[in-house]
């Protein structure tokens, strides 16, 4: 009975949570500019427009430039302020670590607000390269979680073996340290590859309209007319965060990275 | 001001946090690790420069087109007018109640996944992730096909006869509400993930050796273990939903209007950047209060859940 409960409460959520997006992969599929579903005829011939048509093909370098910037730079970032805090445990290296962790923790509007006045101010407004360093801050927090969890992962004794061999501060880095904290920032830098080819508001404050990324145009083309191009975008973004995330949980450790505690420490 | 309140707020944290902590200084520690130059620069002109300006603006004077300098509290003296009291008050009844929701689904949700077996577990969390991260334009997109009128619940009513004529079921309160909670969950999952691993498998289990029910031990068991992790969780994702800005202009009506819709059209709209900086301060110093409690919470939490 309470078996019965729990398998149909599961299945609900797990229904309520599919169901939009495999509804929207059937509108995808209309063969009209129309949004009906189930679909009115099949064709898949508003993917290729994605790449095709000049505002969507535009956005959509946009996005990828952002991201791929945006998380090597927060990555870039992340990784010297753990390795300070682990290494030095000083209160100024705590301090960065907090000061890296309070942007994520603000609402995005604000961190988008602050960044155009900051720009316009600069006077140097709508460029690419605003947004790669607006998310680049803005999502500096998760690489540093998980580079920090990387960290504290390993173990003393092997750098106590390490020095007894000889090796000197830097080899150590090279040698030990940063191989074994590399997973965790390749994850680091997937989750911010994802969240900022998804990110809207910061984008469209910092784009003005001259800078357009997907989302920031999957709105606007929602507001002046549909069309299942949409459709087909929304069907990408799902599909990069299923990979994406996959590929993380294929080969890191998923459960660790999200703070579950496993018994054996 | 705020400056001065972010630096207290760091220093409490931190010291609170850890014994092992020596102050040898800025500039000592600095020494100590050159590369730190390479991130404080980074924060300081990225992060900490745009906000010091963006406190130094919502005391300017605005002007008929832009602002100068100045020294005013003209913009927050607006908090008391209509325009923003309303649309605050409507911004925290969707935030309490959609992250209410949330949690309503997210609790047991992530208790049962954090029981299954760890190939489960995993896929289930891929799930999670993948929900989360989509764009909120994507999601409140989808949403909108689902009660649309063409595509969604409303015209498999028709189908079925039980209303004449199917009319789309948004833009509207509730659909707004939906979206907000749709958009909850998996953050609820991700935030109440930890705390059901961390919980002892012995005592539910010792509770059900007992006689007590499943149900019940959930309920006298699992729920107050998890006092303070819910309430933390609830903090959270109230700030997380007054956030929100593309669910309410896609799915909510013009008064269901949230507190980052007011910044960005004070902002963009009408160009009375002041105001707007105003609002965001106002909003930034009740977030960080908000997060510094959660942090708190969650302190104490640790040490009841391991005693």
């Amino acid at each position: 009975m309470i078996k019965i409960a729990k398998i149909a409460f599961l299945t609900t959520v797990f229904t309520i949570f599919t169901a939009p997006l495999l509804i929207v992969a059937g509108v995808s599929l209309n063969e009209k500019k129309r949004m009906f579903f189930p679909p009115d005829g099949l064709s898949l011939r508003w993917y290729p427009e994605i790449f095709e048509e000049a505002k969507w093909a535009g956005a959509l370098t946009n996005s990828v430039t952002i991201a791929v910037c945006a998380g090597l730079l927060a990555v870039s970032i992340a990784l010297p302020i753990a390795y300070f805090l682990w290494r030095h445990r000083v209160f100024y290296a705590k301090a960065l670590f907090v000061l890296g962790l309070v942007p994520f923790a603000l609402p995005p509007v604000i961190t988008a607000l602050g960044m155009l006045i900051f720009w316009s101010q600069a006077g140097y407004v709508g460029k690419l390269e605003n947004i790669i360093l607006a998310h680049g801050v803005f999502l500096v927090t998760l690489p540093l979680v998980m580079i920090s969890l990387g960290l504290e992962s390993i173990d003393e004794e092997l750098l106590e073996a390490a020095r007894t061999m000889g090796a000197d501060g830097r080899k150590l880095f090279t040698s030990v340290i940063f191989p074994m904290v590399l997973p965790y920032m390749i994850a680091g830098y997937a989750f911010v590859l994802v969240l900022s080819m998804n990110e809207y508001i910061i984008s469209f404050f910092l784009g003005q309209h001259v800078t357009i990324t997907l989302p920031v145009q999957v709105l606007s083309s929602l507001r002046s007319g549909y069309t299942p191009v949409i459709a087909a975008v929304a069907v990408m973004f799902i599909l990069l965060a299923v990979v994406i995330f996959s590929l993380i949980a294929r080969f890191s450790d998923l459960p660790k990275l999200l703070g579950a505690w496993s018994p054996k420490e | 001001m705020s400056d001065a309140t972010e630096n207290t707020t760091v220093a409490s944290v931190a010291t609170e946090d850890d014994e092992l902590v020596t102050k040898p200084g800025i500039l000592g520690s600095i020494k100590r690790f050159p590369f730190s130059i390479y991130p404080t620069l980074m924060l300081g002109i990225f992060f900490f420069i745009p906000f010091a300006i963006m406190i130094a603006i919502s005391f300017a004077h605005r002007t008929t087109s832009t602002y100068e300098v100045g020294f005013e509290f003209t913009h927050y003296a607006r908090f008391f007018s209509p325009l923003f009291t309303t649309h605050v008050w409507v911004s925290v009844q969707f935030a309490a109640l959609a992250s209410l929701f949330a949690l309503v689904v997210a609790v047991p949700f992530t208790f049962f996944i954090s029981r299954f077996r760890r190939k489960s577990q995993v896929v289930s969390l891929v799930f999670v992730l993948c929900v989360l991260t989509l764009s909120e334009v994507i999601v409140a997109y989808s949403l909108s096909v689902v009660l649309g009128r063409q595509s969604g619940l409303p015209s498999l009513m028709e189908a079925f006869g039980f209303v004449d004529r199917a009319k789309s079921w948004y833009p509207s309160y509730g659909a707004n509400l939906f979206g907000l909670s749709y958009f909850n969950i998996p953050f609820a999952v991700l935030i109440l993930y930890p705390a059901c691993t961390r919980l002892d498998r012995e005592l539910t289990e010792a509770a059900q050796t007992l006689g007590a029910s499943p149900v019940r031990t959930f309920f006298t068991i699992v729920l107050p273990m998890l006092e303070k992790t819910l309430l933390a969780a609830f903090i959270l994702l109230f700030v997380f939903t007054m956030g929100a800005f593309v669910t309410p202009i896609w799915l909510g009506r013009p008064e269901d209007t949230m507190m980052a819709q007011l910044i960005a059209d004070q902002a963009l709209g009408r160009g009375n950047v002041p105001f707007a900086a105003a609002l965001a301060v106002f909003f930034m110093l009740v977030t960080l209060a908000l997060s510094l409690l959660t942090v708190w919470l969650r302190r104490s939490d640790k040490t009841g859940v391991a005693s």
